[in-house]
């Protein structure tokens, strides 16, 4: 377990020192897709459903985003496993039984 | 490469939901009777890795930037079944919590990111790897953003002909375009990718070994 605490501090490290290249050129340049549609002259349209977080318009805001989101993704994953996991044991626990 | 909404016809967007939930039953059905206790912290922190992976934007030729999708990372630890649920959620995250991509276009941003670049990455990584692992991985990660990017491209065209250029780009603008911008993205798909492999090859090779149904899958 304590390999899987390094990686997650790894990561988490990388992450905040990566974001200042996020914020040297991603504020001023769109992607690909978005590079596509600005030289093909398309306004995007308002979103659909608007979402409760943003990215973050500052370094900190950013972090605090990648630090919830991240937090999210483990969460969602990390249950969602488990419960089949337990789900599978509780079935081949009725087959053997 | 995420798609927002009201820039593909009402067709195509139905279309992308059908193939991201077809194959997501597909996947599903497929890790659930395959995990076991040791990957479950593995799929989740990589998971959540690539979630942060993909906030950090990298400069590529032309004023445009890039960033990683992971589809290529997550099939080559994962495999492909356990990878495209793995970026499914990180799509679904970033659409509903952060909204990046459009909430209709969910299903085709699934359909393009994870189960296209998922099985591209794999229908490349299978073959070569045998040959050579490094090799194998620096392609599959450039094949998963070009072909997903060409997938996005012919969306594009389909959409703009369908709806006679209410949606979408024309195909003369949009293919080359998005092949362009994401032949140089995939450079650095492809280097972060093997970046990442070969730091856990050296430091934690046991994860590796976690792809789920890799032994059936190697023979």
């Amino acid at each position: 377990m304590n390999r899987y605490l390094k990686a997650v501090l790894g990561i988490v490290v990388l992450f905040a020192i990566g974001l200042v290249f996020y914020f040297m050129f991603s504020a001023a340049y769109g992607d690909g897709l978005e590079r596509t549609m600005e030289e093909s002259g398309i306004q995007e349209q308002g979103p659909f459903y608007t979402a409760p977080f943003a990215y973050g318009e500052d370094y900190l805001a950013a972090l605090v985003a990648g630090l919830i989101g991240a937090g999210i993704t483990f969460g969602i994953v990390y249950a969602y496993l488990r419960v089949v996991r337990r789900k599978r044991s509780e079935m081949e626990g009725n087959e053997t039984s | 490469m995420h798609i927002p909404d009201g820039l593909m016809t009402p067709e195509v967007v139905a279309a992308g939901w059908l193939v991201a939930l077809i194959a997501l039953a597909f996947c599903i059905s497929k890790v659930n009777r395959r995990v076991d206790d040791k990957v479950i912290p593995f799929m989740a922190i990589l998971a959540a890795g690539i979630f942060v992976a993909q906030m950090v934007n990298f400069p590529v030729w032309g004023g445009t930037t890039g960033h990683l999708l992971g589809a290529a990372l997550a099939t080559i630890l994962l495999g492909p079944y356990a990878a495209v649920i793995v970026i499914s959620v990180i799509l679904i995250i970033q659409c509903l919590v952060f909204g990046d991509g459009g909430l209709t276009a969910l299903g085709l941003n699934i359909a393009n990111m994870a189960v296209v670049g998922c099985l591209s990455s794999w229908l490349i990584f299978r073959p070569i790897s045998r040959k050579s692992e490094k090799t194998g991985v620096l392609l599959a990660a450039w094949t998963s953003v070009f072909v997903a990017a060409a997938v996005t491209a012919a969306e594009l065209t389909i959409s703009y002909d369908m709806s006679g250029g209410a949606y979408g780009i024309a195909g003369t603008l949009s293919i080359p375009l998005m092949l362009g911008y994401h032949a140089l993205i995939g450079i650095g798909e492809a280097i972060i990718t093997s970046a990442v492999f070969i730091y856990l090859w050296k430091v934690a090779p046991d994860t590796l070994r976690m792809r789920i149904g890799k032994k059936e899958m190697a023979s």
